[in-house]
C-alpha cells in the first residue's frame, strides 16, 4: 500500500515537473510567447485598478513604516521641528511636500535633454513582483501610445525601458537590471564611448569602455550615445544616465577603470515620463 | 480530493495571487517584499503531503508567473519541487501544531526562494545568484512570520472534507460505516 502511494507520488511529481518544463520551453523558445504575453498583459490590466486603490491606501502607511525604521533620525528631526517651528510650520512643511511633488511632475514636462521627443507622464503603480526583478509598473499602456522598447526617464535622467505593455499599464525594466545594456558616452559631446550594464540592487553600474581618448573626471555625466547593436539596446542620444563616481588609471596608463552611479534612484520614484520614441527597425 | 476540494484550492490560490500582486508586492521593506505563493506551495506540502504540495505548487506557480517577466513556468517548476519537498521532508512531529507548521512553512518558503534563484540562473537569467539572493530569502522568511498562518488556514479549509460529504462517511465508534 505504502509502495503504491510512493509510486503514485513520484508519478505526480514527474508529470508536474515535465509539465512545468514544457511550459517553460514553449515560452523560452518563443512558440507560446505571444499567447503568454497577451494573457499576462490582460491579467495586469485586470489587476491594475486594484493595485491603484491599494497603493492609494498604502502610501501613507508605507511612510509611517519608513518612519518607524528611521525612528532615531525622525525623533531627532521632530525635536528640532518642535522647538523651532510649531504647528503652523509643520502644515507649511506638508504644503512644501505637495509642492515638491508638483515640481517633480512639472519637471518631467520640461526635460531639457528631451529635444523633439514627446514625453508622456506616468505614475509608478508598483515595484517588481519578484525580489529578483528590477522592474516597475506604470499606469500608461498601449492606449496612450506606449510600446515595447520605449525609454522611460525621471526628472534626473534615464530610468529604464518598457518591456511589455497592457492596455492601461506597462512594465519597465530598470537600468539596474543586469539585463539592461546601454551604449553611452562620457560627457554630452565626449568621445569616450562605452557600454553600461545594470549590476543589481546595491552595486554601482557596470561599465565597459571601448574608446577612451580624453581624460575622464569624477562627477562627469554619462549620456546615452544613441548607438545600438550586438546586444546593446537602441535609445535616443543625449539622455543623462549616470555620473562618474571614481576613475582609476591603471599603472602605465594602459587602461582606465571607471565607476558609475545611476542618476535616478528607482526606490523613490513616483512619477516618470515615457519618451514616445520607437527604436529603429 | 473531491471536486469541492479542487474548487476551494483554486479559490485559495487565486485569492493569494490577488493579495500578492495588489497588496504584498507593495509592502516593500529594505527593498524586498514577502512571497505568499511560495508559502502556499510549502504549506500545501506540510498539510496535505507531497502529492497535494506538488499540485498546489504547480497551480500557484502558474498564477505567480503571470505577474513576472521571467520565463513562464519557472515559478511553477520551483513551487512543484518546494511543495513536494516540504511534504516529503516534513517530520510529522515538527508539523503537529499550526505554530510549528507555520515555522516550517516559512523555512521552506525561504528555501524555495533560493531554489527559484538557482533554477533561474540555470536557464540563463542574469543577476539571480548574488548577495541579494540570500537577503530575498530572509525577507520571504520574515514575511512568512505574518503570512504563513493565514496561508495554512486557507489550505486547511481547501483540503478539508466538505461537511455534507464528510457526514456520510463518518465511521461510528464501535460500529460499521453507515452510507
Amino acid at each position: 500500500m505504502a509502495t503504491t502511494r510512493r509510486t503514485s507520488q513520484r508519478v505526480t511529481l514527474l508529470m508536474l515537473v515535465l509539465a512545468s518544463i514544457t511550459v517553460l520551453t514553449l515560452d523560452y523558445h518563443g512558440e507560446a510567447n505571444k499567447v503568454i504575453t497577451s494573457v499576462r498583459n490582460r491579467v495586469g490590466d485586470g489587476l491594475s485598478p486594484i493595485q491603484r486603490a491599494v497603493a492609494a491606501v498604502l502610501h501613507p502607511i508605507g511612510d509611517a513604516v519608513s518612519g518607524a525604521f528611521h525612528y532615531g533620525a525622525v525623533q531627532q528631526q521632530n525635536q528640532v521641528l518642535m522647538n523651532e517651528l510649531g504647528t503652523m510650520q509643520r502644515e507649511l512643511a506638508a504644503n512644501n511636500q505637495a509642492s515638491a511633488e508638483a515640481r517633480n511632475v512639472l519637471a518631467l514636462d520640461h526635460l531639457p535633454w528631451v529635444g523633439n521627443l514627446t514625453p508622456l507622464d506616468a505614475v509608478v503603480l508598483a515595484g517588481p513582483s519578484s525580489n529578483f526583478e528590477y522592474t516597475i509598473e506604470i499606469d500608461r499602456g498601449s492606449s496612450a501610445g506606449v510600446a515595447t522598447g520605449m525609454p522611460v526617464v525621471g526628472a534626473s535622467g534615464f530610468v529604464g525601458t518598457v518591456i511589455s505593455t497592457g492596455v492601461n499599464h506597462a512594465v519597465v525594466r530598470l537600468l539596474q537590471d543586469p539585463r539592461s545594456t546601454i551604449g553611452v558616452r562620457i560627457g554630452n559631446n565626449g568621445t569616450d564611448l562605452g557600454i553600461v550594464t545594470g549590476a543589481g540592487r546595491h552595486a554601482n553600474l557596470g561599465v565597459t569602455l571601448f574608446s577612451s581618448s580624453s581624460p575622464i573626471h569624477k562627477g562627469e555625466l554619462v549620456y546615452t550615445s544613441g548607438t545600438s547593436g550586438s546586444g546593446v539596446s537602441a535609445y535616443p542620444a543625449g539622455i543623462p544616465v549616470a555620473t562618474v563616481t571614481s576613475v582609476h588609471v591603471a599603472t602605465g596608463g594602459l587602461g582606465v577603470a571607471v565607476s558609475l552611479r545611476a542618476l535616478v534612484d528607482p526606490t523613490t520614484l513616483e512619477y516618470v515620463a515615457v519618451l514616445l520614441w520607437t527604436p529603429p527597425a | 480530493m473531491t471536486a469541492s476540494n479542487w474548487a476551494r484550492l483554486c479559490l485559495v490560490c487565486v485569492t493569494a495571487f490577488v493579495v500578492q500582486v495588489a497588496l504584498v508586492d507593495q509592502v516593500v521593506v529594505a527593498g524586498y517584499h514577502a512571497d505568499v505563493m511560495v508559502l502556499l506551495a510549502a504549506g500545501a506540502g506540510l498539510i496535505g503531503g507531497p502529492q497535494r504540495g506538488a499540485v498546489t505548487g504547480f497551480v500557484a506557480g502558474l498564477l505567480a508567473d503571470l505577474a513576472l517577466p521571467t520565463p513562464y513556468g519557472l515559478s511553477a517548476l520551483t513551487f512543484v519541487l518546494v511543495g513536494f519537498g516540504a511534504g516529503l521532508l516534513a517530520a510529522p512531529r515538527a508539523t503537529e501544531t499550526l505554530f510549528a507548521r507555520g515555522l516550517t512553512c516559512l523555512v521552506a518558503g525561504a528555501a524555495g526562494t533560493l531554489l527559484y534563484a538557482f533554477l533561474a540562473a540555470l536557464i540563463g537569467q542574469g543577476g539571480m545568484l548574488t548577495s541579494s539572493t540570500l537577503e530575498a530569502a530572509v525577507a520571504v522568511a520574515a514575511g512568512g512570520l505574518l503570512l504563513s498562518w493565514p496561508s495554512l488556514l486557507g489550505l486547511s479549509w481547501a483540503f478539508s472534507t466538505p461537511r455534507g460529504l464528510g457526514d456520510r462517511h463518518v465511521m461510528p465508534s464501535g460500529g460499521s460505516a453507515t452510507l
